[in-house]
């Protein structure tokens, strides 16, 4: 058995659930909007998105999450010894324009990622959710927060985020993700919203703004963390691009270098090509893992972004989640599938114990 | 391989980048602060006329310079003229790239001639 860290699961963080850990008055807000049955992702006030698609029938079901069993249990069910935990409707946080309040929502589900989630159950961890609304205020919070040992990384909400990450009025958390030595996380969703990747609303369903919303939105927030330096200037960050599949990345890591060639000196806080940065602290996750007729494929475009530079991710419980057999059926030596499945990414959540130290719990669920 | 003298030190002075022809081959002679370099006029990267682009200096963003950008070191770096890529003229070496290099012609002043080895 291959030991599995998944480094994207999602929690389903209502607001009713967010309530009781949230300070007033924003408290009366969430206690509001509680109960009133809103579909995932589209929250007023709160998962702001427009939808813009009629229900077909026979299309997926939707799946969530709601107590750390029984997140505990189904991640074991499909083979994941690790989670790290997001949140849901929450993945739309950074569409919220309101700073104060975008801020106390983001402690409460800090706090309430803290109580529920991380306390009890073995293997999960989590990613504390960054608020770009208010960069310092944020960076004070991380910085709490971050004491917490369960606590693995830095979510960074991607989408609806205005301006992108890499924008210097975030530097004070990439500061503080950097001084607690937690990776961050990019993790964006489908969006119609007017910022940036905008007009999807020309599309006419659901499937063809999927193909664009988490891809661009990777891509463009990679351009806007490289072009600021980012990675010149936090020299210790580890960043993690995720939601994406994998396949985006060495187009944008040849591309980039090739108009560093040019424009070098557009850009001279990178003192070495993009590629350079993010074959050492750059690595993107896995899902939705793209899938070719013929796998061999896929490997040979793992291997151009860098066997280390990959790490498994389920997306648990989408409807376009990850088994982990995805990448173990792959034809690909046992040591790549170990270090994408696990060993890739106990070198970026540093936090997380080596499987020896979890072994016996390993085994008996093996 | 033989020496092939190209003018008179008169002809290159500080500061100067002259294209010459030495047995059909285009050389650039660069003079920076009193030392000359002799360049092939073929980009590494795509063999563009390299020695045609221009002898700038170049800007630099760092922790030392506080994270401000600086111009520096004004005309040490030749830019080719097809793709904007900085060589350093003393070295070859492409800023954008350690792997992009451009080779240097052996060149020398005897006697205030001034010879290239080819």
């Amino acid at each position: 058995m291959v030991f599995t860290v998944d480094c994207d699961v999602h929690v389903n963080d209502t607001p009713g659930a967010l309530a009781p850990y949230c300070d007033l008055p924003w408290r009366h807000s969430l206690e509001d909007l509680d109960g009133a049955n809103y579909p995932y992702l589209q929250i007023p006030g709160f998962a702001p998105n427009f939808r813009l698609d009629p229900p077909i029938r026979g299309m997926h079901p939707y799946r969530s999450v709601n107590t750390a069993r029984e997140m505990r249990e189904e991640l074991t069910e499909i083979g994941v010894d690790v989670g790290i935990l997001f949140p849901d409707h929450l993945l739309l946080f950074a569409a919220i324009p309101h700073p104060e309040y975008a801020l106390f929502l983001s402690r409460a589900y800090n706090r309430w990622l803290l109580d529920r989630w991380l306390r009890d159950e073995p293997g999960l961890y989590g990613a504390l959710l960054a608020c770009p609304q208010d960069p310092e205020g944020s960076a004070r919070d991380i910085e709490e927060f971050a004491r917490e040992d369960r606590i693995v990384a830095i979510y960074l909400p991607t989408a609806g985020v205005n301006p992108l990450w890499g924008h210097r009025r975030y530097d004070p958390i990439f500061a503080a993700a950097e001084a607690a030595d937690l990776p961050v996380v990019l993790h964006s969703v489908t969006i119609v919203s007017p910022v940036f990747p905008c007009q999807l609303e020309q599309f006419e369903n659901h499937f063809a703004r999927q193909m664009l919303g988490h891809s661009f939105a990777m891509m463009a927030n990679l351009v806007s963390i490289m072009h600021t330096g980012v990675p010149a200037r936090f020299p210790n960050l580890r960043i993690v691009f995720t939601e994406a599949g994998i396949a985006w990345a060495p187009y944008m890591k040849w591309r980039l270098d090739k108009y560093y060639h040019e424009y070098r000196r557009m850009v001279p806080v990178l003192e070495r090509r993009p590629s350079e940065y993010m074959s050492e602290r750059i690595w993107v996750s896995t899902q939705p893992i793209e899938e070719p007729d013929d796998p061999n494929h896929l490997v040979e475009t793992i291997r151009h972004i860098g066997e280390d530079r990959v790490v498994f991710a389920s997306d648990w419980p989408h409807h376009d989640f990850d088994h982990p057999r995805a990448l173990l059926r792959l034809p690909m030596p046992q040591d790549l599938k170990r270090k994408i499945m696990g060993e890739n990414a106990l070198r970026v959540f540093t936090r997380i114990p080596a499987p020896s130290a979890v072994g016996a719990d390993s085994e008996e669920r093996a | 391989m033989a020496e092939h003298v190209i003018g008179t030190i008169d002809d290159f002075p500080p500061g100067s980048s002259r294209l010459v022809k030495v047995r059909n081959v285009e050389i650039g002679v660069f003079n920076v602060g009193g030392t000359l370099y002799a360049l092939p006029n073929i980009c590494p990267h795509q063999a563009g006329p390299l020695c045609e682009g221009t002898v700038n200096g170049t800007m630099i963003c760092n922790a030392a310079t506080e994270w401000k950008h600086q111009w520096v070191r004004d005309g040490e770096f030749l830019t080719c003229p097809w793709h904007g890529i900085e060589f350093e003229i003393a070295t070859g070496r492409a800023l954008a790239n350690p792997r992009l290099r451009v080779r240097q012609y052996p060149i020398s002043v005897d006697q205030g001639l001034v010879k290239i080895t080819l």
